[in-house]
Parts: C-alpha cells; sequence; structure tokens
C-alpha cells in the first residue's frame, strides 16, 4: 500500500477538524489516546488527540490527514506526525489577528523538526475583519512574495474547496520533488 | 488593502513589524477604547512612507507641526502657515523652513523628537485600542518635518521605555520556548548589554527560562527582551517539545490508524510515486 501522509496543523478553531471532515471517507477518528512509557507505565500517562481521517483512491494507494492535536503544548504527537509527513498545511483564520503569531509558533517547530513542503490555507475570509493574503503573509513573516509558500484560500466546510486546497499542497510537494531530482 | 483591529489582538509592536517589512506607505490611526472614567476616546495618527514613520499627530487638520513651531516660541502660527504657503507641494515643511533659514537642523530634530518618538512610544503602553491602516491616505507634507525613523528604531525605544507589560503579556514568547536568529551574522540595530547577553543565545536550543536563569535575570525580563529582538525581526519563537517520545503509544483500539504512526516511531516519510501523485491530482479534481 502507496500512502502519503499530509498534517493539517494550525492554532485552535482555525478548521483542521473540519477541514479534514470535509474530505475524508472515513468517519474521521478523534483519537483521543493514552501515550504510554513502559519505563514509566505507572506514573506516567499522557492524554494525546488528534484527528485522523482516509481517502483511498486505488486498490492500494491512499491519503491520510493527520490534524494536529490541539492542545497548545507541542509535545511528542506533533513531532511523530511531522516527521511522517510528506506534506502539510498550516491553516489560518483570517479574521484572527491575535492567532497569527501561534501560527507562527507552529510554523517555526515545524519547520524546526522537518524540511517537508508546506502551503498557507486561509479560512474564514469572508468573515468580517477578516485581513487579506498578502498581509496575513507579513504578518506570519514572509515580508517577500517570491519566497513564501503558496497562500490558498479554503472553505473547511465544502469538500471542492478543501479538495482544491489538498491538491495545491500536492501539487507543491510534487514540484519540490521534480526540482530535487533535477 | 486597509487593516484593521484591535491592539489586544495584534500588538503595535507587531503591526509597526508588518508595516516596516510591507514597505507600507499610507496613514495608521489608533483610536483608543473609550476611558471608564471619562467616556473620551483620542484618536492618534502616525504617517508611514515605504515602512518608515515620517510624521504623527492627533489631528488630521495639517496643523499639528505648526502648531509645535509656535508653542516652542520659534514662530507665530500664521507666520509659520504664511511661509508654508511658499513651499514647494512636495517638500515636508520642516526642510522647507530649514532650507529658508527659519529653523536649524537641530531644531527640526528636537521637533521631530516630541512629534514621532515621544508620541508614538506613549502608545506602547495602550492596554487595547482599534486600529485602522490607510494605505491611500495622503502624504501629510505640512505635518513632515523630513526627518524619518524607522519602524524598529521607535519599536525598541518604545519597548525599552515600557513599564507595564501587562497589555504585552500573551504576546511574548513562553518560558519553555527557545529563541532563533533570522538574520546573517550580527544585528545592525544599536542593543544595549542585556538584549546582546540574549541574543546571544538565539540558536534555538535554551528555553528562555534557562536562558534568564544563565544571565542572573528574572524571567519575565528576558521574555520582553526576546519579544523586542524578535518584533525587530532578528530573532524568532522556537517552540521546543514539551514531553519526549513515550516507547509505545496504547492504540490498540484504532485500528484505522497505520503502523508507522500508532508505533510513535519517528523514522520519516516513505516518497511517494510520481503516478500516486498524478491518481491522487486526478482523483481530487473529480470532488472540486
Amino acid at each position: 500500500m502507496e500512502i502519503m501522509r499530509l498534517v493539517v496543523t494550525g492554532p485552535v478553531g482555525a478548521g483542521k477538524s473540519t477541514f479534514i471532515r470535509s474530505v475524508s471517507e472515513i468517519e474521521v477518528v478523534d483519537t483521543d489516546r493514552r501515550a504510554t512509557d513502559e519505563a514509566l507505565l505507572i506514573k506516567k500517562r499522557t492524554t494525546v488527540a488528534f484527528d485522523f481521517g482516509r481517502l483511498q483512491f486505488g486498490p492500494d494507494m491512499a491519503l491520510h490527514l493527520y490534524g494536529t492535536p490541539g492542545q497548545s503544548r507541542f509535545d511528542f504527537m506533533w513531532d511523530i506526525l511531522i516527521q511522517k509527513a510528506h506534506a502539510y498545511i498550516l491553516l489560518v483564520a483570517a479574521h484572527r489577528p491575535h492567532e497569527f503569531r501561534e501560527a507562527r509558533r507552529i510554523m517555526m517547530f515545524m519547520k524546526q523538526r522537518s524540511p517537508v513542503p508546506m502551503i498557507i490555507g486561509l479560512t474564514h475570509t469572508d468573515c468580517p475583519g477578516a485581513w487579506d493574503a498578502a498581509n496575513i503573509a507579513l504578518a506570519l513573516g514572509y515580508p517577500n512574495p517570491s519566497r513564501r509558500p503558496p497562500v490558498v484560500t479554503v472553505n473547511a466546510n465544502e469538500t471542492a474547496s478543501v479538495a482544491q486546497a489538498v491538491i495545491a499542497l500536492v501539487q507543491h510537494t510534487w514540484s519540490g520533488s521534480l526540482a530535487a531530482t533535477s | 488593502m486597509t487593516v484593521t483591529g484591535y491592539l489586544a489582538d495584534f500588538s503595535l509592536p507587531e503591526l509597526f513589524q508588518l508595516l516596516e517589512q510591507g514597505n507600507k506607505t499610507g496613514l495608521l490611526t489608533i483610536c483608543t477604547l473609550a476611558d471608564t472614567k471619562t467616556a473620551e476616546r483620542y484618536n492618534h495618527h502616525i504617517w508611514f512612507s515605504q515602512g518608515q514613520i515620517v510624521a504623527a499627530g492627533n489631528t488630521l487638520d495639517q496643523r499639528g507641526l505648526m502648531g509645535l513651531i509656535a508653542r516652542r516660541g520659534w514662530m507665530g502660527d500664521n507666520a509659520v502657515s504664511r511661509l508654508a504657503q511658499t513651499c514647494q507641494i512636495n517638500t515636508p515643511l520642516g526642510l522647507c523652513l530649514k532650507n529658508q533659514g527659519v529653523l536649524t537642523a537641530e531644531q527640526l530634530k528636537l521637533l521631530f523628537y516630541t512629534q514621532v518618538m515621544r508620541q508614538v512610544c506613549a502608545l506602547f503602553a495602550l492596554p487595547d485600542g482599534w486600529f485602522q491602516f490607510d494605505p491611500k491616505a495622503p502624504t501629510p507634507r505640512a505635518e513632515m518635518t523630513g526627518l524619518i525613523a524607522t519602524a524598529t528604531d521607535v519599536t525598541l525605544a518604545g519597548l525599552r521605555a515600557l513599564k507595564d507589560w501587562a497589555a504585552l503579556d500573551e504576546k511574548l514568547p513562553a518560558p519553555t520556548s527557545a529563541l532563533v536568529s533570522v538574520i546573517e551574522g550580527k544585528p545592525n540595530l544599536r542593543l544595549n548589554p542585556n538584549e546582546w547577553q540574549v541574543w546571544e543565545f538565539t540558536n534555538g536550543t535554551m528555553a528562555v527560562a534557562d536562558v534568564a536563569k544563565q544571565l542572573n535575570l528574572p524571567v519575565a525580563k528576558v521574555q520582553q527582551i526576546a519579544f523586542r529582538l524578535i518584533v525587530t525581526g532578528l530573532a524568532e519563537e522556537m517552540p521546543l517539545m514539551a514531553a519526549p517520545p513515550p516507547s509505545s503509544l496504547a492504540l490498540d483500539d484504532a485500528p484505522e490508524l497505520e503502523p508507522s504512526i500508532a508505533s510513535g516511531k519517528t523514522a520519516g516519510a516513505a516518497p511517494v510515486s510520481a503516478s500516486f501523485l498524478q491518481n491522487l491530482v486526478g482523483f481530487l479534481k473529480s470532488k472540486v
């Protein structure tokens, strides 16, 4: 089975779970698991939670989507997900400027852990007070338009819009892998 | 496009950084929220040109700088007004008056300090306020001395002088985060000794709390210095992993999850083939 893993990340409330639910063919699994360390089994049990969705498009081909845990601390689960990912999308709610710094923190964490391609997905762009893509990119630390990742607008509630965002992410990954081999 | 919001959501230092890095030209208006006692609101205006601060004032009547000159006793209001009419349309008033020998370079510097540095730096203490950046606002020649300040310099001066950091508390880097430099080599800014000390730890490995311990400084003070380094474009907050990976995850009741994730091992992703990507894009296009 050939599997591509995409991670969906972003601040709480950016639309990660909805995004995965909109495109997954299975009921999204909201894993709420105990992380157990055998050596510390008795005293240490940590709860981790993340969303998992799947899209099977051939007998031996599937796309797996993982949403990063909702909690704000960056724990081992984030690390496992990003290390296993082929690419990720950072979702940012365009109408919540107070979350831009958190989005920046997440991006720095992800970049540090893995060099995989990423794109930025802007949600809630039709809400009052929403910032435009150029200013959000600036707020996320990308002053140079030619040196920033692709930015797409996405309605996490609509399958077609989410599919379009995933296409953008896959194509960005694809062009990156072509550039790497040429 | 106009940018609007509240300082409690997107702070003034962040806003200045955005305007500078975006090389923005236009007018930033900050409207204080109603005072609980007096119910009064105040407007503050800051003009930007190519990301740099060129003027500031409390009104849009183009008489702020003239008023400052008059208050200093260097010239009467009417005399400045008359001279201003003789200035070329694109020349800042201050520069025009200097060219006419009415003001000296030192006087211009003093005017700029009063008009921009003092007024704008005071705004960093605002607990909240509504802001709007209008990129279509005209450049106010009558408010301009002809001198400019980078938003970075104003931010650095404003935050160094800030006594009450409560309004920026949420914006400060977490004590558990590290700092990482985002520039090549050393900063060109004039950092103070404590800022230099914290700068030495911008290698992304040591948590802010540990830096504080190392430097024998309060954690809050190091957080504030770190924030200054971040909003002046020298460093970035780098969250560190909160807990080491466990030896296994209890995922036995989630059979849908593939074993490589469930195992918790972080060996990287196996590459996918070009035909896989082609098929995937084709499949997704059917959903659009």
